[in-house]
């Protein structure tokens, strides 16, 4: 990944997480908000239902207290006056004034609680109420809340007691309202709000125990089993205290409810929970606008993340533009061209980074061009070196023989004509040997362009053995043993033949004048990875490192006679044909040269179209 | 153990409630008599077996047929449509004499053919043919009793026609008929006992008790039916109330017989478990008596040997012998309060005895039912082999002494079919313009001499 992608996702990823940071925060603090805001409004909620509860109790204990101050309880009172024997013409009061006052529960009961009358169940006349301690204690001014036994259920009511005192003898009179679907739908309530009655019957939750008034118009709409109600339920069945909690009735959130969970507990010392009120209150208006606002923040950071992108586009182009110029000149570097300049803009990082370059380059060349004149000098230096030390050798002879001539000449003139042939003859010989050496020199200077054509290396190298084979055997010296290691399905590659023949010669002398007690002379050629490998080995004395170093250095020799030379020579034919040479020594096991020529072949077809 | 005097019994007893105040006043012809009744009887047939039985029915009956013969308040058997009788020595064959002139509503001559007819279709397993003017009817085995059987309205003779309701020999016939809801009856003219002082009388029926009640306060009904907790407050408020003598049986009644001993223990611990004196004097107001046998003791004479007390130590010990309680369902007439709260008492006794006792509206799917039963007649035999057969049990067959007829009811009591709870008065009300009707001993109105007063309203004769 180029730089300027990676700035432009750091820049895109920067941008996005920051807006989509701001999106949270947005949302998280108006969900706190909005929370705070519903937690307000179920609280205000059940603030105005529990006055309606309030009021309906005192509505019902007004009631109760009018039926106790009438004139038919007041007769009751008077005839029975403490015993409930001749209570039977009382029997119906109860279900009479339960209807004349619109009251769902009614019993007239005795000093001892026996029930003289029973609007709810008739029936149960004689038999004593259950509870009756709480309740003739709980004659006070305020309702409160009961679970009424009847025939064949329990009916939960709002209930209120009061006594009618003839003499010592008291009548209760207990009448309630029963807190059904009937008393639900009758709560005064503010719209999108709804009120459930658990009636707490047992440990567990049972959906048969839930009071539900709308239920029944729920048919066309969200299916709301009262199951979903029991995490609720338990959990106020557990803590004994009111909480709130959230009923999904779909996986759309806009049909979710809050409920406020009210505990309904009974009169007496145990304060038994006799219902949970469920306040309910939908959340499709709060749903609706946090998807609003969503929608909002979505859209919002969605165009900030495109405009993030374009602007760090045309930022990371800006910046990364020096960048990549200077990678650009630094890879113009790498290849060779030293001489590259970038331009310097502005005077950042960026700008001095590019000054920096530019510096080093200009300073690479400096020492380059430095170098090069050293090695110049060096070499022109070893030249003369060269030259001066073999131009030096046959002068010395020179010099000796002309000064031998004059000494004869003067002093034994009879002697001079032989002083003079054989002075001659060294003359001659000496001058031959000056003209050798400086052929040498010249023909190094003439060293050919190699003409290229398909050759057969293993047939060169079988070549060059077969012409050496008589000098291996040589008598006078240790014998050399020749092994021929060639691959055979060499194919052919585009060379020199004579210049290879030449370079190959030279190895193969050198090989020889390595190994003067003797040894093996191996010849291999194999194929590696396209290019083709000749290895020329020998089992010599082998060289020491610093001479593998400067082996191929012209006129560099670790013979007594050698000109330096062979290995050039050796050097310039490979390199001409594009390969590369390298040798491998170890002292006292050995040498082995390594030519690695290409195939060339293209070459040679470019050069005959 | 010798027969029970009835004749002494009736005698002695107030059998005959006339309303005569105005006794110094002469009789006057003319008034639209209105009735209102609870039963709602969708037919007029007096055989029509399907419908529920009601003293309200018995009398509806009589004021539109005739019998062939009646009983007195002794017991007595009357001539009616026939005027004499004959029995075999064996009293299997019994041939009657057909009263001449009698013509049914419809203008058609009473014939024996005709009464034949009609009861056969009452009585499908007897043999009953016409010989000339007579009547004769041939049973199995010796019936003694055949008499007191012909006397009771159900075996009232009707001529049925195909295509329309059946025509009687009454006192008043059909104006208008809507069954179960409303019936128009006129004087019959040239009915063969006489004109009726009333010109019409109107029926309203399937009406509650409390309707009846407040339809007679706003004086829109002159006889109506008073409940029996309600009887002795309608007597304080000064209401004119008739009653009969307790001839109506309030009895549980189980749906099927008793399938183990199990069963039968719980059957035990229940009838054990009742408490029928709070019931009476609370429910009831008072009204009727605890009954603990079938046959009233007034009717039977050995009434009082049944306990009626509850014993629940004894209810619960029959109880604590099973060991798994079933949950019974106890069924109840769902327009009949008194029957409702009968239920419920019941459930709570049984309650109390350890066992469980459902109420419920739907009696014809309950395991019991709380069931009232208007005796057929004051014959003690045929009231109990009526009750037996309405209770599903099996009546053995008594020669007519007061030890068979123990017996027999013991009998039938061991059945565990039923559990007898009250005997009840039949109480009627009646406006202050309504004169010289009578209450008969087995329910029934007597309205043949009734009268109304002058200025109420008349209806033109058909």
């Amino acid at each position: 990944m180029s730089f300027r992608r990676k700035l432009l996702a750091v820049f895109a990823l920067t941008v996005f997480l920051s807006v989509a940071a701001v999106a949270l925060l947005v949302l998280a603090v108006t969900r706190n908000a909005f929370e705070k805001a519903e937690d307000q409004r179920t609280a205000a909620l059940v603030t105005q239902f529990q006055r309606e509860f309030s009021r309906r109790g005192d509505d019902v204990a007004r009631r109760v207290a009018a039926i106790a101050a009438s004139e038919p309880v007041g007769r009751m009172a008077n005839t029975l006056h403490g015993t409930s024997a001749d209570s039977a013409e009382y029997f119906d009061l109860a279900r009479q004034m339960a209807e004349g006052y619109q009251l769902d529960f009614l019993e007239f009961l005795d000093g001892h609680g026996t029930i003289i009358s029973s609007a709810q169940w008739p029936a149960k006349f004689g038999y004593p109420d259950t509870g009756f301690e709480s309740l003739s204690a709980s004659s006070g001014p305020s309702a409160f809340l009961k679970r009424e036994e009847l025939q064949d259920s329990t009916a939960l009511g709002l209930f209120a007691v009061r006594a009618t005192r003839i003499g010592e003898h008291p009548v209760y009179v207990v009448g309630g309202r029963q807190l059904d679907k009937n008393f639900l739908t009758g709560l005064d309530l503010p719209a999108d709000t709804r009120v459930l009655l658990y009636q707490n019957r047992s440990d567990h939750f049972s959906a048969d125990s839930l009071l539900d008034p709308s239920a029944s118009g729920n048919g066309a709409g969200v299916a709301r089993p009262a199951d979903k109600f029991a995490h609720l339920i338990e959990a106020v069945q557990q803590y004994n205290q009111e909480m709130s909690g959230i009923v999904s009735w779909s996986s759309d959130q806009s049909d979710d409810e809050v409920f406020h969970a009210i505990p309904l507990r009974g009169m007496g010392k145990d304060r038994p929970l006799l219902a949970i009120l469920l306040v309910g209150n939908s959340r499709r208006s709060y749903v609706e606008l946090k998807r609003r606002i969503r929608a909002s923040a979505l859209l919002a950071g969605g165009s900030g993340i495109i405009l993030a992108i374009l602007l760090s586009s045309w930022v990371a182009a800006r910046v990364t533009r020096p960048v990549v110029q200077l990678a650009r000149a630094a890879q113009d570097v790498a290849a060779g061209n030293w001489d590259t300049r970038v331009e310097v803009s502005g005077g950042d990082e960026v700008g001095q980074l590019a000054d920096s370059f530019n510096r080093m380059t200009a300073e690479l060349l400096a020492q380059r061009e430095r170098l090069v004149q050293t090695e110049r000098v060096a070499a022109w230096r070893e030249l003369a070196r060269r030259l001066a030390h073999e131009l030096k050798n046959p002068l010395f002879p020179l010099q000796l023989t002309v000064e031998n001539l004059m000494r004869a000449r003067t002093q034994s003139p009879e002697q001079f004509d032989e002083v003079f042939r054989e002075s001659s003859s060294t003359l001659l010989a000496e001058i031959s040997n000056l003209k050798a050496i400086i052929g040498r020199f010249s023909e190094f200077s003439k060293m050919p362009h190699p003409q290229l054509q398909p050759v057969q290396m293993n047939e060169i190298l079988r070549g060059i053995v077969k012409l050496y084979q008589a000098q291996l055997q040589a008598p006078g010296r240790a014998p050399i043993a020749c092994k021929l290691e060639l691959d055979e399905n060499l194919g052919a590659i585009a060379a020199d033949p004579d210049l290879l023949h030449r370079a190959l010669s030279n190895l193969v002398l050198n090989a020889m004048d390595a190994m003067p007690n003797g040894g093996t002379l191996t010849l291999r050629t194999r194929h590696d990875n396209g290019k083709m490998i000749l290895e020329v080995a020998d089992t010599g004395s082998g060289l020491t490192p610093e001479e593998c170093e400067r082996i191929f250095t012209p006129y560099y020799t670790s013979k007594q006679h050698g000109t330096g030379l062979g290995l050039a020579i050796v050097q310039s034919v490979v390199s001409d044909h594009g390969g590369r040479i390298s040798v491998h020594s170890e002292p006292g096991r050995g040498t082995t040269f390594a030519i690695e020529l290409p195939d060339n072949t293209d070459t040679l077809q470019k050069t005959r179209a | 153990m010798r027969l029970f005097d009835w004749r002494s019994l009736a005698v002695s007893s107030l059998m005959v409630w006339a309303l005569t105040a105005g006794a110094e006043t002469r009789p006057q012809y003319g008034g639209v008599l209105h009735i209102a009744m609870r039963a709602a009887p969708a037919s007029l047939d007096p055989a029509d077996g399907a419908q529920p039985d009601s003293f309200a029915r018995r009398s509806l009956t009589m004021l539109i047929y005739d019998t062939l013969v009646t009983t007195d308040e002794n017991l007595r058997v009357q001539p009616s449509l026939a005027t004499s009788w004959q029995a075999s020595q064996d009293n299997q064959r019994w041939e009657f004499r057909m009263r001449r002139g009698v013509k049914f509503h419809d203008g058609t001559p009473l014939t024996a053919e005709i009464a034949a007819a009609s009861l056969r279709a009452a009585n499908p397993s007897w043999s009953v043919s016409a010989n000339a003017e007579s009547l004769v009817v041939e049973r199995a085995s010796a019936d003694p009793e055949l008499l007191a059987e012909l006397a009771l309205p159900r075996n009232a003779i009707a001529k049925r026609n195909p295509q329309s309701a059946p025509s009687g020999t009454g006192a008043f016939h059909v104006v208008d008929w809507q069954p179960g809801t409303k019936l128009s009856l006129a004087a019959e003219e040239n009915n063969w006992r006489g004109r009726p002082f009333l010109d019409a009388i109107e029926i309203e029926m399937g009406r509650s008790f409390r309707d009846q009640m407040t339809a007679l306060e706003l004086g829109k009904a002159d006889l109506v039916e008073v409940a029996p907790d309600q009887t002795h407050r309608a007597s304080q408020e000064g209401r004119r109330i008739g009653n009969s003598r307790p001839v109506e049986l309030v009895v549980l009644v189980f749906a099927r017989d008793v399938a183990s001993s199990d069963e039968k223990l719980l059957r035990e611990a229940l009838a054990w478990s009742v408490e029928r004196t709070s019931m009476r004097n609370v429910l009831l107001q008072g009204a009727g008596q605890p009954a603990a046998s079938i046959l009233p003791n007034w009717m039977s004479g050995y009434g009082f040997v049944f306990p009626t007390d509850a014993d629940l130590p004894r209810a619960r010990h029959a109880r604590e012998q099973v060991r798994a309680i079933p949950i019974w369902t106890i069924g109840y007439d769902g327009n009949d309060p008194v029957a409702r709260l009968l239920a419920e008492r019941i459930a709570l006794n049984a309650k109390d005895a350890g066992l469980s006792l459902q109420p419920t509206a739907s009696a014809a799917a309950a395991d019991l039912r709380v069931v009232r039963i208007p005796l057929a007649s004051l014959n003690p035999s045929i009231a109990l082999a009526d009750v037996a057969r309405l209770a599903g049990a099996t009546a053995g067959k008594e020669s007519g002494s007061v030890e068979d007829l123990y017996a027999s009811e013991q009998a039938i009591l061991a059945t565990q079919r039923m559990i007898p709870l009250f005997h009840l008065p039949v109480s009627y009300a009646a406006s202050a313009t309504l004169r010289n009707w009578s209450l008969r001993s087995d329910g029934r109105r007597d309205l043949a001499g009734a009268w109304l007063e002058v200025g109420k309203p008349t209806i033109s004769k058909p």
